[in-house]
C-alpha cells in the first residue's frame, strides 16, 4: 500500500487513524508536541451545532452528527453534562423561534426551558435572564481525546514522530516524492519519502504549501480564552444570539473557561494578545454570569483558527466554520498533495473520513471508512505503543 | 500601560550528540510589567523570536494537559500556569523534570510515569460539589474530567520514588485509588497492588507530592486512604 506522510499533529490524528484502518502506511510528523497547535488549546468545547445554526447549518449539521460519533468511540474523555443557550434580553428572545427552527432543522435535539427551569438547573447564571434551550453541547478534553486517535494509530502500525518539522517538500517534476524535515532532538536533517503528502498544518498549512509554491485559501483566526480557577457551572453556558465574541462559558474540571475574540492575523508565530481582550471577555462573561468577574486569571491563551477561505464573509465570527480537502493534482496540476482545512475540533473525525475518501479515490483504492464506529484506544495507551 | 520589563532565563539545553554534555544558556525576554506572562509565554517567545531549536512540551496553555511540567527555579510546576509575578529569582532557572529520562531541552520521557497507571482505568468522575442541583433528565450523573492531569510533578518531588525505584510513586498510587473508589467489583485487586511491595509501604509520608501539585489532587490523601482501607476494606 501507499506511504502518506500527514504533516502536523492536529487533526493530522483523526486521518492517521482512518488511513492505517483503509490499509494505508502512514508516517505523521509535527514540529513540537502532539496538539501543540489549535488542537490541544481551545475552550473543549464538543459542539451540538447549535451555534452555528443561525448562520451556517452545513457547519451546525455536521457538528451535531461527529457529537453523536464522538460519543460514541471516546466516550472517556468527555463531560457529558450538556449545554444551555441563554437569552439575556428581548433582543436575544427575538431570535427564540428562529433558533428552534434552525436546530429541528439541523438535526440537533433541543428542549426549551423557561427562566426559571433555567436557574434551576445553573443557579450562578443571571438572575434577570429569560429562558434558554438546552442542548448536548459536552466538554472534551483538548489532550486526552485526540490523542485516542494518536494512540489507535499507532497500534494499528502508523509512524508518529514529534519535534520533526517539515522544512521542505521535495518533487519531482509535478509530483511529490517525499518532504525533507529536521529532527529538533538531534538537530538532524534528513528526507523522507512518500507517495503522498497530507498538507494538515492548520494555522500553518499556509507556510506548506509555500514550500511548493501553492497558495491555499486559509484565514488565520486567533482568539483568546481566559480561565478563572473556579467551576461555576456545570453545563456549557451560551449565550442564544448571532455567534459573537464572549458568549461562552465551558467548565471543565475545576475550571470556568471564557472565550473567545476573533480577529484576522497573518503569521500565526507572531500573534500577541491584543490589548484588552482580557478585560472584554470579562465584561461579557459576567452578563452571563455575574460571580466571575470576582476571580483573576489562572490562565490567558489564545489560539490561531485556520478557517477555509470561501466567500466574501469579513466578519472573522461568521467566516464558515466547514471544512474542506484540496486536491493540488486537479487545483494546481501537482500529483501527491492534498491539504486539509478549516472545520472544527469536533468535526476532525468528519474531516480526516473526507480526506480519506480523496486519497482512496486517487490511489484507485476501494476501501471504506471505518472511523464512525471503531471505538478509540485509551489515551494512555499512546505510552505503550509509541 | 504596561510597559516592558526585561527577564533572564538560564535554560538547561540538551540534544543528544548536538549539544552533548548538557549545559545552561541564557536567554533574555521582553515582558509586560505587570508580570502576569507565564513561563509557557516566556518559552514561546524565545523559541518563536530567538532560537526555533529549543524543545519543551505544551498543548492547552490552561494547566490540564499536563504536558508542560519542568524544574522551575528548582521545583517541579507547570509552566503554562506558573506566572512571572510568583517567581523571584533572577535569573530564572528552567530545567526538565527531575527523576524523568530527558529526551531533549525540557522534553522528558513520561512513559515510565504510565507503566502503573492502567490505560483502560476510567478519567472520569461524578461532580461532587455539596451546592449542584440534581441533573436534569438524561443524565444521571453530572460528570467531570478527573483532576489529575498526569503532569508528573508529585513523581518529580517524591524523595521516596528518588531512593527506591520500585515504589510506584505518588499518582500512580493515587490512581489506583481512584479507580478503587469507582469500581466495587474492582476492589480486590486493586488494593492488592496498593498493598504489594511496589505499593504504598514504600511511601514516606513526605508530603511534597501533595505539595507541588498544581490541581490540588493531594495524592498524600489518597495513599493514606488505600492505607486505611488495606486495614479494614470498608463496605461502600
Ligand atoms: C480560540 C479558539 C477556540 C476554539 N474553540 C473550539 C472549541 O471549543 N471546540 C472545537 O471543536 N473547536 C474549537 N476551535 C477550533 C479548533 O481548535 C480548530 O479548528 C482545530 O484545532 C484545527 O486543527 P488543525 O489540525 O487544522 O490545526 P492545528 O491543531 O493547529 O494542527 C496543525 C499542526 O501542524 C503542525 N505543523 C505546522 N507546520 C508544520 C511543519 N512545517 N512541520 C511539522 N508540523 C507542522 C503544528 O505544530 C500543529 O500542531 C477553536 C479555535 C480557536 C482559535
Ligand atoms: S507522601 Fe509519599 S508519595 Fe508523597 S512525596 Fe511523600 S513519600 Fe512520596
Ligand atoms: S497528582 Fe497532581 S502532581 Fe501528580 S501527576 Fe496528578 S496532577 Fe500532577
Ligand atoms: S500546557 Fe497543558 S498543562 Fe501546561
Amino acid at each position: 500500500m501507499e506511504h502518506i506522510i500527514i504533516i502536523g499533529g492536529g487533526i493530522g490524528g483523526a486521518l492517521a487513524h482512518d488511513l492505517t484502518l483503509r490499509g494505508f502506511r502512514v508516517t505523521l510528523v509535527e514540529k513540537g508536541e502532539l496538539l501543540s497547535g489549535a488542537s490541544g488549546r481551545h475552550h473543549g468545547l464538543l459542539h451540538s451545532g447549535a451555534r452555528y445554526v443561525l448562520h451556517d447549518l452545513k457547519a451546525a449539521r455536521e457538528c451535531a452528527e461527529e457529537n453523536g460519533i464522538l460519543r460514541r468511540i471516546a466516550p472517556d474523555a468527555l463531560e457529558l453534562n450538556d449545554g444551555l443557550f441563554v437569552a439575556l434580553n428581548d433582543a436575544d428572545m427575538a431570535l427564540w423561534d428562529r433558533f428552534d427552527e434552525k436546530c429541528h432543522e439541523a438535526g440537533i435535539i433541543h428542549t426549551q426551558l423557561t427562566a426559571s427551569q433555567t436557574l434551576a438547573l445553573e443557579p450562578e447564571l443571571v438572575p434577570t435572564l429569560k429562558g434558554a434551550f438546552r442542548v448536548c453541547d459536552a466538554v472534551m478534553d483538548a489532550w486526552r481525546l485526540p490523542l485516542q486517535f494518536f494512540a489507535t494509530a499507532l497500534s494499528n502500525g502508523a509512524r508518529i514522530r514529534t519535534f520533526t518539522e517539515v522544512i521542505s517538500i521535495q518533487t519531482s517534476g509535478r509530483s511529490i516524492v517525499g518532504v525533507e524535515v529536521v529532527d529538533h532532538r538531534f538537530n538532524r536533517v534528513e528526507t523522507i519519502g512518500s507517495d503522498l503528502v497530507v498538507n494538515a498544518a492548520g494555522p500553518w498549512a499556509a507556510k506548506v504549501a509555500a514550500m511548493v509554491g501553492l497558495k491555499i485559501p486559509l484565514r488565520t483566526v486567533p482568539g483568546v480564552m481566559v480561565s478563572v480557577p473556579a467551576r461555576l457551572n456545570r453545563m456549557v453556558i451560551n449565550r442564544l444570539h448571532p455567534a459573537g465574541e464572549g458568549d461562552i462559558i465551558v467548565p471543565q474540571r475545576n475550571l470556568s473557561i471564557m472565550g473567545t475574540t476573533a480577529w484576522m492575523a497573518e503569521d500565526p508565530d507572531s500573534v500577541q494578545i491584543p490589548r484588552g481582550h482580557v478585560t472584554r471577555l470579562f465584561e461579557l462573561g459576567k452578563q452571563l454570569i455575574p460571580r466571575i468577574r470576582q476571580y483573576a486569571p489562572h490562565a490567558v491563551w489564545h489560539a490561531c483558527r485556520p478557517l477555509l477561505d470561501v466567500g466574501p464573509e469579513q466578519d472573522p465570527m461568521r467566516i464558515s466554520r466547514t471544512s474542506d480537502c484540496l486536491d493540488h493534482a486537479e487545483r494546481d496540476d501537482l500529483e501527491g498533495f492534498v491539504t486539509v482545512l478549516g472545520g472544527k475540533a469536533t468535526t476532525m473525525r468528519a474531516m480526516a473520513e473526507q480526506t480519506a475518501d480523496l486519497i482512496c479515490r486517487n490511489t484507485g483504492r476501494d476501501r471504506h471508512c471505518r472511523t464512525r464506529k471503531a471505538a478509540l484506544k485509551p489515551y494512555r495507551a499512546y505510552y505503550e505503543y509509541h | 500601560m504596561n510597559s516592558m520589563e526585561m527577564f533572564k532565563f538560564r535554560i538547561r539545553r540538551y540534544k543528544p550528540g548536538a549539544i552533548d554534555p548538557p549545559r545552561f544558556e541564557t536567554f533574555e525576554v521582553a515582558v509586560g510589567q505587570d508580570r502576569s506572562a507565564s513561563i509557557l509565554d516566556c518559552l514561546e517567545q524565545i523559541r518563536l523570536n530567538q532560537d526555533p531549536t529549543l524543545m519543551y512540551r505544551h498543548s492547552c496553555h490552561h494547566g490540564s494537559c499536563g504536558t508542560c511540567a519542568c524544574q522551575i527555579n528548582g521545583t517541579p510546576r507547570l509552566a503554562c500556569t506558573t506566572k512571572l509575578s510568583q517567581l523571584s529569582a533572577d535569573p530564572l532557572i528552567i530545567e526538565p523534570l527531575e527523576g524523568f529520562d530527558c529526551i531533549a531541552d525540557l522534553v522528558v520521557n513520561m512513559d515510565d510515569f504510565f507503566k502503573d497507571i492502567d490505560c483502560k482505568w476510567s478519567y472520569l468522575q461524578t461532580d461532587q460539589s455539596a451546592d449542584a442541583p440534581p441533573p436534569p433528565g438524561g443524565i444521571t450523573t453530572w460528570s467531570r474530567l478527573e483532576d489529575c492531569i498526569e503532569c508528573g510533578c508529585c513523581v518529580s518531588a517524591c524523595p521516596a520514588v528518588q531512593v527506591n525505584s520500585a515504589f510506584m510513586g505518588p499518582a500512580a498510587l493515587t490512581a489506583v485509588h481512584r479507580q478503587y473508589r469507582k469500581f466495587r467489583q474492582q476492589r480486590e485487586r486493586l488494593l492488592a497492588i496498593a498493598g504489594g511491595h511496589r505499593g504504598v509501604k514504600g511511601c514516606h509520608r513526605a508530603l511534597v507530592c501533595s505539595k507541588v501539585c498544581p490541581t490540588r489532587v493531594y495524592p498524600a490523601r489518597h495513599i493514606d486512604e488505600l492505607r486505611r482501607q488495606l486495614k479494614t476494606p470498608s463496605s461502600t
